[in-house]
């Protein structure tokens, strides 16, 4: 059976598109699926650096399309976790020298050889976007809780729908105390402006920085609530389309963990 | 004990929850975003307007306005032309192409 290809995009940059994509990637090849990973941003590449393989490229994805090397020689194993692999980008390259056909023929090579491959999409919807979706079968859309983000992910969404993709929305980098003063748009009201399918909520996690600076995965730092919440978005794509999301909340005060042990005392007589 | 949490939250609220703002302020730019117009196209609307109306009517063509009015609500398209007199006959649409 052939694989999917997934498109990991935003419009927006710096909304963790490359941070979401490394750890889905890592996820799901945790889980036990084989995954590709491939960097689209040609010239600025940086899924090699999150993923700590940066000291191992020798050949890149314009390499493979312009037949300068085989596939093979430009997917990098990952050490750490079984079955996953990167293809990264080319750092010195135009962002023209890839076309959408050259994409296609590669994901239907990566599709018979990989469960998931994932394409982590440029910001921007100019050609490394158009590259990224006229190859892939499904989209998931970051976007940050935060206005000029949602706005970028409305118009990706709209080119996605034109090409007959019904993306599903991961919201990242949510601070759950300033939802709960009001001061941040909750998931709810992104979804409600956006109206698409929710996949996954992402806490803003100080151990995804601590996991860029190491190029250790996210998802394999137990204590990380952000490593759990791409694992359960991983279980969604993986199969568990119907795990429950979980609203991400704010650590209680003291004065409010009374409070709730109160109105529950309340309750009981 | 919610109740007390809600009217504390109240009290403390100086005005609107900024999120509401922002969620306001995101709904209308998507509006607009979707209602931009190339500059020719209302130009193509009127001609193809003309062409039609005109078998049924005959218009001033050189009083004929055609304008997007955007209110807070929705977006309308108005068109305004005086109309000289009525064609009695009924159109033939070959000819009326022609």
């Amino acid at each position: 059976m052939e694989g999917k290809v997934v498109v990991v995009t935003s419009g927006k940059g710096g909304v963790g598109k490359t941070t979401v994509t490394a750890s889905l990637g890592a996820a799901l090849a945790l889980q036990g699926k084989r995954v590709a990973v491939v960097d689209m941003d040609i010239g600025l590449r940086n899924l090699d650096v999150i993923m700590g393989l940066e000291n191992r490229i020798v050949f890149n994805v314009v390499d493979v399309v312009q037949g300068r090397c085989k596939l093979k020689q430009a997917m990098i194993k990952d050490r750490r976790i079984n079955n996953l692999y990167l293809i990264p980008a080319s750092q010195s390259d135009e962002k023209n020298v890839i076309q959408p056909e050259n994409m296609k023929w590669l994901c239907n090579r990566l599709k018979k050889e990989f469960d998931f491959t994932l394409l982590d999409c440029p910001a921007g919807i100019e050609q490394g976007f158009k590259n990224s979706i006229e190859a892939a079968d499904e989209a998931i859309v970051v976007c940050m809780p935060e206005i000029s983000s949602v706005r970028d992910a409305d118009r990706v969404i709209g080119l996605l729908y034109s090409r007959s993709i019904t993306p599903k929305l991961v919201v990242n980098r949510i601070i759950p105390k300033m939802v709960e003063r009001g001061d941040m748009l909750s998931h709810k009201d992104v979804v409600e402006v956006l109206s698409i399918d929710l996949i996954g909520l992402v806490e803003m996690d100080e151990s995804v920085v601590v996991s860029s600076n190491t190029g250790l995965p996210i998802v394999m730092q137990k204590e990380s609530k952000a490593g759990k919440a791409f694992m359960q978005i991983a279980m969604r794509m993986n199969g568990h389309p119907d795990l429950p999301v979980e609203d991400p909340m704010a650590p209680k005060s003291f004065w409010k963990k009374l409070g709730g042990k109160i109105s529950r005392k309340n309750k009981v007589h | 004990m919610m109740m007390f949490n809600a009217l504390l939250k109240k009290l403390m609220n100086r005005g609107d929850e900024s999120k509401n703002v922002a969620k306001k302020r995101l709904k209308f730019a998507l509006v607009y975003d979707k209602l931009e117009i190339k500059e020719d196209m209302l130009e193509d609307l009127q001609r193809d307007l003309i062409e039609v109306i005109s078998r049924y009517f005959e218009i001033d063509r050189q009083q004929m306005s055609l304008d997007i009015e955007r209110s807070e609500e929705s977006s309308a398209l108005i068109m305004n032309t005086p109309i000289l007199a009525a064609r009695h006959k009924k159109p033939q649409r070959n000819n009326a192409r022609a």
